[in-house]
């Protein structure tokens, strides 16, 4: 995939860009604050933009408000913010507007390779990823306290893989149950929680994410 | 201000002393007449008496400005009225024997000038101006003495009867008090954050570096390269923490002291630092807390936005602890920065004085004065 990075740290920055063309991606352009991003998203249109929250000038929430504007300007570009600390109200920003390609991972999670690898694609083929922690606050904090409740211990573990993006099958594999009895779980949830059905796994995660983030 | 300013300033403060010591016992004079006839009634005397003491604080505000203008005294103004008849009563006194010098002043002057006007056109011999010389010098030093006297005795007056009184002294402190509290208070969350900002920007970077080369190591084919850039990640790892750690509290500073603490400093600096440390025994830890930082913040601002090529840190006792940075650098710096302040908040907690004098172009120079109490 073509891939554009901003992060103010030349350490990691240069990290990443190793990593990502060691396996096979192409990094079209690697910042290191919120303009020079904007300038090479708009220059490059790449698949997917990996940014960084804190950067110059003022090292609070540049990133997130250059993925903003991103998600606004070229929603056919993918966005996987990275963040120091799992920010609920950056999670539902992220959220609002039109659901695709976009991705929520704590900055630790760049040295888990394989995981962060694996959410890149997510992110840059129009799906969905948040990490773990994410998912989990917003479980903890979410204001719709009762449906959540009504699902079970195994609902629950459930919801919280589909939120972070996963397919079924996948879900499946890490559950150790078969495709159809997570299949089944899923339905259930979605009865609970009272959600249309949509198709396609991003959208799902989305909707739930929403839900619980609103 | 030069001697002869000082000088012009106290004699027209003794001057004006003269004419409100005037004033002053004819209003005393005054207040006698209109006491006598009120005496006898308990509500015509109650009635004359605050007139009398209002009378007395305008005139003793108007001596307040007096000393205040010209013999550099500062009093409070919370007297009250029957403390201000009481000065009154012992001022006009002190005003008039001022007079008394500027007048024996005054006629001093005038025979000098005759008595030099008679030797210049030969009317006296040798002996007489000697004499006369002798005389004027001693006359001279009297009225000299005679001056500071008097200044003396209406300071003294009115500091006594006057104030400040104790309990604006005590309202002056703990306005001072809570100002520096508040400025601890932001010194401290400053430099937490300062804290927190090197952690995540440095140490949590190189660490995550760190899973990522691993992390490639154990996706990678061949992986002897990649696992060596971990371990040399390792190293500066390790150095990067010992410096946040340094630079959130010096340890150095209790085990070893200050001057230990000042070497690492300029060893670590980046740019030249002399540093001359005469201190013969260790400051109180508030204090020598408070001196570190100052000089480790200077020396860091010198290098990094100043472009000095050599820092001088001094760091003298009198009976303060003065610690004393220059450098030779651009110069420009604000006081109000963030830096800056900080320092000036962290030295105004231990009571001390900070200032900042940099002009554009350089040098820097910062001050701060550090009570050991």
């Amino acid at each position: 995939m073509r891939v554009t990075l901003a992060e103010d740290s030349t350490l990691l920055r240069e990290g990443l860009v190793r990593l990502l063309a060691e396996e096979g991606h192409e990094v079209v352009a690697a910042v290191g604050d919120g303009d020079a991003l904007l300038a090479a998203v708009a220059a490059e249109q790449p698949d997917v933009v990996v940014v960084d929250v804190r950067m110059p000038p003022t090292h609070t929430d540049e990133g997130l408000r250059a993925a903003l504007r991103i998600r606004e300007r070229w929603p056919g570009v993918g966005v996987l913010v990275l963040s120091q600390y799992v920010e609920k109200r950056y999670a539902v920003d992220l959220l609002t507007g039109h659901p695709e390609g976009v991705g929520y991972l704590l900055k630790d999670r760049v040295a888990q390779v394989g995981e962060f690898l694996d959410a890149l694609v997510r992110v840059g083929g129009g799906g969905a990823a948040f990490d773990p922690e994410v998912v989990r606050q917003l479980l903890a904090r979410t204001t719709h306290a009762d449906p959540i409740s009504r699902l079970t211990e195994r609902e629950r573990t459930v919801l919280d893989h589909m939120a972070q993006g996963h397919t079924n099958a996948t879900i499946a594999g890490q559950l150790h149950i078969s495709q159809s009895a997570v299949e089944k779980h899923v339905n259930a949830i979605f009865d609970k929680l009272d959600l249309s059905h949509v198709t396609g796994y991003s959208r799902r995660v989305l909707a739930v994410l929403r839900y619980l983030g609103s | 201000m030069g001697v002869v300013g000082t000088w012009v300033r106290v004699g027209v403060g003794v001057l004006l002393g003269a004419v409100t010591g005037l004033v002053e016992l004819v209003y005393l004079i005054w207040a006698g007449i209109i006491l006598i006839p009120a005496w006898p009634q308990p509500r015509t005397r109650r009635a004359a008496v605050q007139r009398i003491q209002a009378g007395a604080r305008n005139l003793a505000e108007v001596e307040r400005w007096r000393l205040a203008a010209f013999l550099r005294a500062e009093n409070a103004s919370d007297y009250t009225g029957a403390r201000a008849v009481e000065y009154l009563l012992l001022r006009w006194a002190v005003g008039l024997l001022g007079g008394l010098v500027l007048l024996l002043f005054l006629y001093g002057a005038a025979v000098g000038v005759i008595w030099t006007f008679e030797a210049f056109t030969g009317q006296s011999t040798l002996l007489l101006i000697v004499s006369q010389v002798l005389l004027s010098a001693v006359l001279l030093f009297l009225i000299v003495q005679g001056f500071i006297g008097i200044a003396a005795v209406e300071r003294r007056l009115a500091r006594h009867f006057l104030g400040p009184s104790t309990r604006e002294v005590l309202e002056r402190r703990i306005t001072e008090l809570s100002t520096s509290r508040a400025g601890v208070v932001a010194a401290v969350d400053a430099e937490r954050r300062r804290i927190e900002r090197d952690i995540h920007d440095g140490v949590q970077q190189r660490l995550v570096a760190l899973g990522m080369l691993l992390g490639r190591a154990r996706r990678a084919p061949d992986n002897s390269e990649l696992i060596a850039q971990a371990h040399e990640e390792t190293q500066h790892i390790l150095d990067e923490l010992r410096d946040v750690a340094w630079r959130a509290y010096p340890a150095a500073l209790d085990n070893l002291g200050l001057h230990e603490a000042l070497l690492r400093v300029a060893e670590r600096a980046g740019i030249r630092v002399r540093l001359r440390y005469e201190l013969a025994e260790r400051p109180p830890s508030a204090v020598e807390t408070a001196a570190y930082f100052v000089v480790s913040e200077a020396v860091t601002n010198a290098a990094k936005h100043a472009y000095a090529q050599e820092v001088t840190v001094d760091v003298t006792q009198a009976d303060r602890l003065v610690v004393r940075v220059r450098d030779d650098g651009v110069g420009g710096a604000d006081p109000g920065g963030s830096g800056l302040s900080g320092l000036a908040r962290r030295v105004a907690a231990v009571d001390g004085e900070f200032t900042v004098d940099s002009p554009v172009g350089g040098p820097t120079v910062i001050v701060a004065e550090l009570p050991c109490v």
